[in-house]
Parts: C-alpha cells; structure tokens; sequence
C-alpha cells in the first residue's frame, strides 16, 4: 500500500502526464463503482494495462471508489432500477436481451447497470477535475507544502526513502509502472 | 503508436488472467465450502458442517459431502443432514445470471439423526414452541371436558333449586297462610249456637201477644233490631267466600305450577350435566385430532419455511427498499425460450425415516411458473413399508398467488406403538394396524382444502383409562378390528378447523353410547320417581286443602241461607194479620151482638 502511495506521489510530483494520471483516475471510478469481476471492467482494465495509463493511480483509484460505491449503492441501484424499468426503453432492452453479450456482462442487474451508467457520465467530469487538481498542486500545493518542518522531517523517513527509490527509476515509470 | 500503447501490458493482462483463473481453480471449492457453511448458519441458526465441497467443470457440478445442520431446539442431534448432494448447473446461465440446475441429487437424506459432538446454537427457538405446545395440549384438554359424572340422585333431589321442590314448598307456605285467614274469619262467623238464638228470638217474637198497634210497633222495632245482626253476619260470611275463592285460586294455580314442575326439573338437569349432547365424535376428535394436528403442523411449518423464499421471489418486480448497502437485481426480459431465474429440472431425494426409506422425485421446481408455463411436480413414494404415493402440482403466479393440488395413497403400510392419546383420563396407543388410506389437497394462497380417508385393519390397542367413561371408550375400541377415520381439514392454514368422522362413532352409537343411554335411563328413572313423590306429596296436600275448603264453602252457604231465611222471615205481617183478624173478629162478634139485641127486641 506504501508503495503505491509512493508511485502515486511520485507521480504527482514528477514529470508524469498529467492526462495518464487523470484518466487513470476517471477509469478507476468506472472500475471501482462496479463489482471487480464484471465484463465492462476486465475490458477497462485491458485497456488500462494496452494504453499509457498511471497504473499505480488507477489501482489505488479502484481501491477509493470501491468504497464509494458502498456508500452510493441505493444511489446506484435506483439509477438502474429506473433505466431498466422505464416503460418506454423496454423494447430496447428486450432487443438487447436477446443477445448473449448483453446478459453476460450482466447489464440486465440494476446494481451493474446503474454503476456503468454514474460511472460513464461522471468519467468525464471526474477527469477534468483531477486534472485540475493535478495542475494546481504541481504549481501552488507542492511548493507550499515543502516549506512545512513536518514535511522536512517526513523526508527523513522511511518511506520517503522508498519514494526516492521510485524517483529514481523515473525513466521506468515515466507513465507506465 | 507506442507513444499510447505498452504492449507488455497484454502479457500482464493475460498473466493476470490467468493468475485469476488458478486462484479460483484451487480455491474455488474452499470458497464454495465457506459461503455455503455461512449462508446455511444463517439460515438455520445453528452450526452447519460440511465435509467436502467438490466442483467439476465439464460439465460444471458441485457436490456437497456430508452435509449436517444442528437441530437448535437440541444441539446434540441434526435437523437434518444428508450424505451427498449433487448438482449439475447450466454454466452459461449461470453466467447470464440464472440458476438452472439439470439435476439434482441428494442421497441418504435423514432428519433428527445423533451428532457425534453438540452443534453450537446461535438463535433462539422458544417462541415458535409455544404454538405447537398449545394445539397440542388443547387436544388432550378435551377429554376432561367430555369425562361424563353423573351426580348422585339423592343429592339432586334435595337440590333446593329443584322446580319441583320449590313449588312444594309454594303450596305450603300458601296453605298455611290462606288455612290462617280462613281460620280468623271462620271465628267471626256465627256458629250454630247462634243461629238457634236467632231462630228462637224471631219465634219468640213471633209467638208474642199482640192487642194493639202498639205492641205490632213493638215486635217490628225488635225484629229491625235482630235483622241489623243478620246483615252483619252476612257480610261476614260474603267475605269468607270471597277469601275462599281467593284461597282456591291461588291454590289451583300453584298446584298446576307443582304438577308441571317435574319435568322442568329433567330438562334443567339434562342441560347443566349435559346429558343430551355427549357425541361420539367428540371422541374421533380426541383420539386421531392429535395426530391430525400433528401432521396439520407439519405441513405448517413447512408452508412458513418456504412461504418467505416464495414472497421474496415473486416480488422481484418490485422496487428494492432502500438501505445502507443495496444489492440491486436481476430485470429479465423477454425472450425465445424463457427460463426462470432458479430452476430445478430434476431432483432425486432419497430419504431415510423411521418409517421407512422414502424417495421423493421433483421435477421443473421453480418459483416463476409463469415464465414456462409448467407446473412443479413433487412425487413422494416409499414401498419398504407397504405403499405409499404422495403426488404434487403446485405453481406461483406472476401476480403471487399460490396454488397447490394434490393426492396421497397408502396401502397396507404396518405401525406398530403408535401413540394416540396422552392424558389424565385416557392413555391409548396403537399397539399394530395396517393402514390404507387416501386423500387429496387443494391449497390456493393460505386457504386449504383436505379431505382424506384411513381404514385400519387388525388393529390391536393398550392403554389405560381413569374414569368410567373412558374405560368404556377403551373397552369399546379394543373390540374394533377394522377403523375407519374421514379427516377434513378446512380453513386459513394457519388456524384451519379439522373434521373428524370415524366407524367408532358407529360402534360408539351401538355399544358405548348404548351403555351410557342405559346408564342414563336408570338415572332418568330414579330422579323422575323422585320428583313424582315430591310432586305427589305436593298434591296430597293439595286435596286435604281443597276438601277443607270444600267443607268451609258449604258451612259458608247454610249460614248464608239460614240467615236469608231468618232475614226474610214474615213475623211482623204474621203478627198484624193476628192482630187485624182479631180486630175483625171484635167488631163482626159486637155486630152480631147488637143484631141480636135488635131481634131480641123484635121477636121478645
């Protein structure tokens, strides 16, 4: 866990696309909404390991919005209870059940659906403001929180060690690992 | 291109993949095995255990090995437990989200079986005992109710609440008081003695000399005199015969109440010793309600464990409430060939009781019938003991009403030390029978329908019985060779009503309920006697009271004359007729005196 911390940070701090970083993040929220072993997210999560996308952000993403959607699931359940039952998308859905994909990744579940659905609208949004984020810290909060004691004495620690070590292998987790 | 793709994030996927697949492959049944062991202690509250649980993947079966769950109401045996269970589960739709098994296999099924060590209890049970308890004290309570005693005759006829005893005690009371006034007015009467003083003064007065006007006046003004006592008496005795009116009145009306009282008396006590409504079926009620409440039970309880899978399942349409951590569900939808989200296509139980190995065979089990349209099919069947056939369709609609029929066959199945009765009064067990029977169900929604019929043959009984009454009841079936009992269950499952006809009621009416009519009888005969010498007692009294007033009216009716006679007695006249004779006499003897003067005068 420390360690994909540090890779985090280390992202953060270095000269990591701040796009992989966001985008890492926006697809962990799809990821982490719904359960881990759905078809939509084996696919994201080919996807996220085939594109430059921050790995050590996106798993602890997952991790965060897992916990998230704990607390959102009637949220989420009651979104895909009223897709799934609006009267005039039944012929859709009907059309659409009659193919195995679409029971195989299980969109027919209120839970699946309505996580898929937050999850695909609040992606974008949600990568946009990690980018702000991202950008702001860079310039403002980084340089504004090294001037702390506390922060000088973190760099005496163990895992600011285990930070630099990462730091270090910056070519290697340049966007990747 | 390679600026946006890693291509060694494939290999990392497919390693992953597969890292997945092996985890799941060593440790799936492990897993199956805990969250099978958790969902079952959660079910039945007690400590569930499992030998093995193994999977196989072509096609995808799981058997479950050595199956036990703790009876919690006693630690130390299973509710039930079984030796293998195995299911053949369609992968593809398991996938797509449904659980469709081909079949199902549980073999050496057993119930109540002995723990090798306690099972740990996590919930509680009492409450739910105490409804078994009552329904089956309220069955053994009724003997009590029934016991006939018939009380001791003499006791009953000096009950002071006796009709017959209180309208003696009437007449007494009223004897007394009317024999009382008559008494008091009787004294005031003129007696004999009087009327002869009567008698002798108006004789008296009209033996009188009369010379005058005056001594006319005279014995008028003395008769006036005597009338004024006449008519005093005569009052006296207008209000004693009006007093006897009253006395016979009052006397016949309480005579015609004594007279009727006896037989007001045997209906009051056939109703407070309840002599009229002892029926024999009270008695089928006692002997085999038991065991019928027994199996009624049964059957209840199996309707309220599976009734909640049912109503979850059938509200599925329905929007899930909201909680803390929603779960969410399945939508199907239309298609080809539908399929139910849980469907046992086939299942094969075998089933190990103390009655025997039993097999029971279910086909398409489900709780959305209407997705295919089929019916579930159980069929239960045993031939180690006998026949027996037990036979099931039953359905849910969409709209979550439940339907059920079904019939049951026994034929020539033994019991042996069968108990069917427990109380004070009357223990009766089945010592051994064959027993052939038939019956059918109907169960729509909560209402049931059953009607069903069991003869036993060469049947042979001990027990023991406390009082009169049920030794004649034991001594009464111990003679029956063949039983037949019709028991009908109608009614709301949770409190249905249970109807009990049996050939005892028959044999009841020719032996029993003959002795206990004899018995009766001989009771009937000894209180009527009683009441009869009460009664007659009564009238006797009644005759000596109506012939003395019998006696006081005909007193009452010479006096009244005697004094109507003395009162209309003609002395005055008489004594003025003497008186005017006389006069007349006078003046006709001095005109004869001067006409002789005058013819003396004349021929002298």
């Amino acid at each position: 866990m420390l360690t994909l911390l540090a890779k985090l940070l280390h992202a953060l701090n270095s000269d990591s696309s701040i796009r992989q970083i966001a985008l890492a993040i926006a697809l962990g929220f799809i990821v982490g909404l719904s359960p881990i072993l759905t078809l939509h997210n084996i696919v994201i999560i080919f996807f996220v390991l085939l594109i430059r996308v921050h790995l050590g952000s996106f798993i602890l993403a997952v991790g965060f919005f897992s916990g998230v959607s704990y607390l959102l699931s009637p949220v989420i359940v009651q979104v895909g209870e009223s897709i799934l039952t609006r009267p005039e998308l039944r012929e859709l859905f009907t059309s659409l059940y009659q193919f195995s994909l679409f029971k195989l990744a299980h969109w027919h579940h209120t839970y699946i659906l309505g996580a898929l659905i937050l999850g695909t609208l609040l992606c974008a949004p949600i990568y946009f403001i990690s980018k702000i984020i991202i950008e702001k810290y860079r310039v403002h909060i980084m340089s504004f929180f090294e001037k702390f004691r506390i922060v000088q004495a973190l760099k005496a620690s163990k895992f600011y060690r285990l930070y630099t070590s990462f730091a270090g292998e910056s070519s290697l987790t340049k966007g990747g690992l | 291109m390679a600026r946006f793709i890693r291509w060694q994030g494939l290999a990392t996927f497919i390693g992953l993949s597969i890292l997945v697949s092996v985890f799941f492959y060593l440790f799936a049944e492990s897993l199956a095995k805990k969250a099978l062991i958790s969902a079952a202690e959660s079910a039945f509250g007690a400590e569930v255990n499992i030998e093995e649980v193994k999977l196989a993947y072509s096609p995808l079966q799981i058997s479950v090995i050595d199956f036990q769950v703790t009876d919690k109401d006693m630690p130390s045996q299973n509710l039930f437990s079984f030796d293998r269970a195995t299911a053949g589960v369609d992968v593809w739709q398991y996938l797509f989200g449904k659980i469709i098994i081909e079949d199902l296999e549980v073999s050496q099924l057993a119930f109540s079986n002995v723990r090798t060590q306690a099972g740990e209890v996590y919930l509680d049970s009492k409450a739910e005992d105490s409804q078994e308890d009552s329904l089956s004290e309220q069955a053994k309570a009724m003997l009590p109710e029934v016991d006939m005693k018939l009380p001791d005759v003499n006791t009953l006829l000096t009950d002071s609440n006796l009709l017959t005893v209180k309208a003696t005690q009437e007449l007494q009371g009223s004897y007394k008081t009317e024999q009382g006034k008559l008494k008091s007015l009787k004294a005031e009467l003129p007696d004999k003695t009087k009327l002869k003083f009567y008698q002798d003064k108006v004789k008296a007065l009209g033996k009188m000399k009369v010379n005058s006007l005056a001594d006319i006046e005279k014995i008028k003004t003395e008769f006036e005199i005597i009338k004024g006592e006449f008519k005093a008496d005569q009052a006296l005795v207008k209000k004693a015969k009006q007093q006897v009116q009253q006395s016979k009145e009052l006397l016949a009306q309480q005579l015609s109440k004594l007279k009727s009282a006896p037989s007001k008396d045997w209906q009051e006590i056939e109703k407070k010793y309840q002599l009229e409504s002892i029926d024999t079926e009270d008695f089928a009620h006692i002997l085999f309600g038991e065991q019928a409440r027994g199996y009624i039970q049964k059957g209840q309880w199996a309707y309220e464990k599976i009734k909640p899978f049912m109503a979850n399942m059938s509200q599925e349409n329905v929007a899930e409430d909201k909680n803390s951590h929603a779960k969410g569900r399945f939508i199907y939808f239309k298609e080809e060939t539908p399929l139910p989200s849980i469907l046992i296509k086939k299942a094969l139980f075998s089933v190990q009781l103390d009655q025997g190995d039993i097999t029971v065979k279910g086909s398409e089990l489900t709780h959305q019938h209407w997705i295919k349209g089929q019916e579930s099919l159980l069929n239960i069947s045993s031939i180690t003991n006998g026949e027996l056939i037990i036979e099931s369709r039953f359905k849910l609609s969409q709209a979550g009403d439940f339907n059920a029929t079904g019939h049951w066959i026994v034929t020539e199945r033994a019991l042996s030390n069968t108990n069917l009765t427990q109380s004070k009064a009357l223990t009766l067990s089945l010592k051994e029978a064959n027993l052939s029977g038939k019956g059918n169900f109907n169960l729509v929604n909560r209402d049931i329908v059953a009607t069903n019929n069991l003869s036993l043959t060469q049947a042979s009984y001990q027990g023991q019985a406390n009082t009169k009454l049920t030794a004649l009841l034991l001594d009464t079936i111990k003679s029956l060779d063949h039983l037949t009992v019709d028991a009908g269950v109608t009614g709301e499952i949770s409190k249905p009503s249970l109807h009990i006809s049996s050939s005892l009621n028959d044999a009841l009416t020719g032996a029993f309920k003959q002795q206990v009519a004899g018995k009766l009888n001989d009771f009937k005969q000894k209180v009527n006697k009683g009441l009869n010498e009460k009664l007659a007692n009564g009238l006797k009294l009644g005759d000596n009271q109506a012939a003395e007033l019998l006696d006081l009216e005909a007193l009452l009716t010479d006096t009244d004359k005697a004094l109507a006679d003395l009162k209309n007695s003609d002395i005055v006249k008489q004594q003025q007729t003497k008186l005017e004779d006389k006069i007349k006499n006078k003046a006709k003897d001095k005109a004869k005196d001067k006409l002789k003067k005058k013819l003396g005068d004349l021929f002298n």
